[in-house]
């Protein structure tokens, strides 16, 4: 009987399976979207009180916030891009070693990627705040042994204490996709490729590490304020930074990467890759903890922050909407130029 | 913020601070538990609505029972401790005398940051989860004009009636004391670590010694920072004003001189009370920071000092808020910490100053030394120097704020 019905209305099954996921997003979603509009065209406070469409239609909000918090949202993006670079760069070898070289061990190293989700994201944001604290085992090594930066060297309260943070709390979004992409990779196919005649990746490969690795270097001197572009100074720190970035990156090309890995294995990887940043960039993009937690200083506060802020200590229901908003304006933007780049047959997951 | 406040106890390296943060968790847990509870008794009518028993109405037949728990919300380093810092004394006399537990929770950290969380709440007429709260003068008038908090009943705080200073009777947002009585006040200071600055500070100018680079903060908000930063503007001549007049012109000044230490990274952060860790950590050397605290609950190498160009001084105040579900107990408590001796203990382990006449006398008896210490006996240079936090309608109000938003990032 209930077989008969099923068979006669079959195709309605795909409907009845995503009608909870669809609700869901509707109501979570979909409906809170609605007044959030609303707010984010309105004027007030809630201690002032709001005053809303169809009273006023104060679309203006949005290109007063950005122009008022564009610190923030630079912050926000070059933090968030940075961390999820820096994830990229340690997590995609990690996932590498542990979806070929895992052996037996494979389960027990997932496990430790996770493990730190075992404990609440703020006691390990905190714990954070007494390594890279002044009195933290960090500068201990840095400072007072090796005396590598001065005594009043901070590292709480900067960039590179947001993005540090924002790393480690993200690793594992990457590399859990990119581990589930790389485990597909038939290994029959890198034996093949070494059959062709693919070798090391060089030299090529050595001038494309290098200067991978000077780019990133110059990137994380500059977006942690390490290096002004605009005074000589910083350009001599950034181009000395650079220099040790394009050492390391062709050394390990050099002597790490194949063509095997090149031409084969990292394309297969592609539709993980996408997924990992997108999981990283997000959260990283729209977080406030770090900031607000490590970053400390007004300098370092990220878009998040300002939302926090304007939402629950302000009761400034209009520019914190008007801020959600351009925040996931420029999110899905990023995104987009992102997919664009990769190519959009990845996104789905498509082979290259 | 709260919690994330809370939660940093895992980083203070200070003893005494360490146990202050560790019940605040504990209390903060305790509180959790009787907010599941409470909810049935909020579903109930508040009996006779207890903000209307006021002077006007005859004593009432049947005393309202004293009834537990007291969920109290005050700031750190506010509380005297037992000598191994496990609990108050004030507190457990107050548990055993009334047979009620007390929810005593560190939640305030800052005035605008705490009455933000109850905001909403109170907007909505619903139970704050508080019975009894610390505010500081602005703040409590603020939250008076908007109708937010319940009255005390005199005839449940006769000892306060009869022992509040003279001095801090008959203010304009409250003459008759129908809505606070206050808990202690205090002073805005410079504070600083002796052996992370290397020499001693007797100046607002000395926050911006370039030695200091990155290891100093403010107070959030302008009640406090931007009024010492007036004061050192004042004495350099650039304002002719004193704190308690500011105007948003003086405030824009004020926030333009301070533009390029924030944006140099000069200036660490804006805090509350959490510089107390940022002390501990080290990495705050010198901060604006509120008298007592460092002396109760700092490491031994922090210092406090009153400014050479003035301080700040203020008053903090036990309020009710409105429906709240313990008002009677809310109000043996503003009784009990007005007791003459219970005061001088209370003042002589936190430092601060004491609303109750004659505390004096019970602090040299307890502690002869105390006569000597300028937190709890300012002396007279200080005093002549000292002066309100600054007075603004709503509206500057709101523009100094926008100030003070602008230097803090968000």
């Amino acid at each position: 009987m209930i077989g008969r019905l099923v068979h006669r209305y079959r195709w309605a099954v795909p409907y009845v399976l995503m009608a909870p996921g669809l609700l869901w997003l509707v109501a979570f979603f979909v409906v809170p979207m609605v007044p959030m509009i609303l707010f984010s065209i309105s004027e007030g406070t809630v201690n002032t009180g709001i005053v809303q469409p169809p009273d006023v239609w104060a679309i203006g909000n949005y290109p007063e916030v950005v122009v008022k918090f564009q610190d923030n949202v630079r912050n926000s993006l070059v933090f968030g891009a940075l961390a999820t670079t820096l994830c990229f760069a340690i997590g995609y070898p990690l996932a590498y070693a542990i979806a070929f070289r895992g052996g037996r061990y494979k389960n027990l190293l997932l496990f430790l990627v996770i493990a730190p989700f075992f404990t609440s994201f703020l006691i390990r944001t905190i714990s954070w705040k007494v390594i890279l604290g002044n009195d933290g085992p960090f500068l201990a090594v840095v400072r007072d042994a090796l005396h590598l930066v001065p005594a009043n060297f901070s590292v709480m309260g900067t960039p590179l204490a947001v993005v540090s943070g924002l790393t480690y709390q993200l690793l594992p979004f990457m590399v859990l996709p990119l581990y589930v992409s790389l485990e597909k990779v038939d290994i029959r196919f890198i034996e093949a490729a070494r059959d062709l005649y693919a070798g090391p990746w060089r030299p090529r490969g050595t001038a494309i590490g290098a200067a991978l690795g000077g780019a990133l270097a110059i990137a994380l001197m500059v977006g942690l304020r390490y290096a002004d572009p605009g005074d000589p100074s910083g350009l001599v720190a950034a181009g000395g930074a650079a220099l040790v970035g394009a050492l390391l990156g062709g050394l390990v090309a050099h002597f790490l990467v194949t063509e095997a890995f090149v031409r084969v294995v990292f394309p297969l990887s592609l539709p993980g890759v996408f997924a990992a940043s997108i999981l990283t960039f997000i959260p990283a993009v729209g977080d406030y903890v770090n900031a607000d937690l490590l970053g400390v200083s007004p300098n370092n506060q990220m878009i998040g922050n300002v939302i926090q802020n304007r939402y629950l200590f302000q009761t400034d229901y209009p520019v914190a909407s008007a801020l959600s908003f351009i925040l996931m304006g420029a999110i899905l933007l990023a995104i987009a130029l992102y997919a664009k780049v990769l190519g959009t047959e990845e996104l789905t997951g498509g082979r290259a | 913020m709260e919690e994330l406040n809370t939660l940093s106890a895992l980083q203070a390296p200070i003893s005494r601070r360490r146990l202050l943060q560790g019940s605040a968790v504990a209390g903060a847990a305790a509180f959790l538990a009787a907010c599941g509870g409470g909810g049935t008794a909020t579903e109930e009518p508040t009996p006779g609505g207890s903000s209307t028993v006021g002077p006007t109405v005859e004593p009432t037949v049947a005393e309202v029972p004293i009834e537990g728990p007291l969920n109290f919300a005050n700031w750190p380093a506010y509380i005297d401790l037992t000598e191994d810092e496990t609990s108050s004394p004030t507190l457990e006399a107050f548990k055993a005398e009334y047979g009620i537990e007390v929810n005593y929770v560190e939640d305030i950290q800052a005035n605008e940051d705490f009455v933000a969380t109850i905001t909403q709440a109170l907007d909505a007429g619903l139970d704050t989860g508080w019975d009894l709260m610390v505010l500081t003068d602005y703040m409590a008038a603020r939250l008076v004009r908007k109708g937010w908090l319940d009255e005390i009943d005199p005839a449940n705080v006769p000892t306060a009636a009869a022992n509040l200073r003279g001095a801090l009777r008959g203010l304009a947002w409250d003459p008759d004391q129908k809505f606070h009585y206050p808990w202690q006040s205090g002073a805005d200071g410079v504070g600083y670590n002796r052996v992370s600055t290397g020499r001693d500070l007797t100046s607002l100018g000395d926050l911006f010694d370039p030695a200091f680079a990155g290891k100093v903060t403010l107070l959030s908000g302008y009640q406090d920072s931007f009024a010492m930063i007036h004061l050192l503007l004042r004495q350099q001549g650039k304002l002719t004003t004193t704190p308690d007049q500011m105007t948003v012109a003086d405030a824009q000044k004020i926030h333009d001189f301070l533009k390029p230490y924030v944006d140099s990274g000069h200036i660490r952060g804006f805090t509350g009370n959490e510089y107390l860790q940022d002390f501990g950590s080290g990495d705050t050397w010198v901060a604006i920071v509120w008298s007592g605290d460092l002396a109760s609950s700092g490491g031994p190498d922090d210092r406090f000092v009153y400014a050479s160009e003035g301080s700040i001084i203020w008053t903090d105040n036990m309020v009710i808020p409105k429906g709240a579900v313990h008002k009677r107990a809310a109000e043996a408590m503003i009784d009990w910490v007005y007791d003459v001796d219970r005061a001088a203990a209370l003042a002589n382990w936190i430092y601060y100053i004491s609303p109750v006449a004659g505390v004096e006398e019970a602090i040299l008896a307890l502690d002869p030394e105390a006569g000597a210490n300028p937190l709890l006996f300012p002396p007279a240079q200080v005093v002549e120097k000292q002066y309100a936090q600054p007075a603004l309608s709503d509206e500057d109000d709101l523009a100094v704020s926008e100030l003070a938003s602008d230097l803090e990032g968000a």
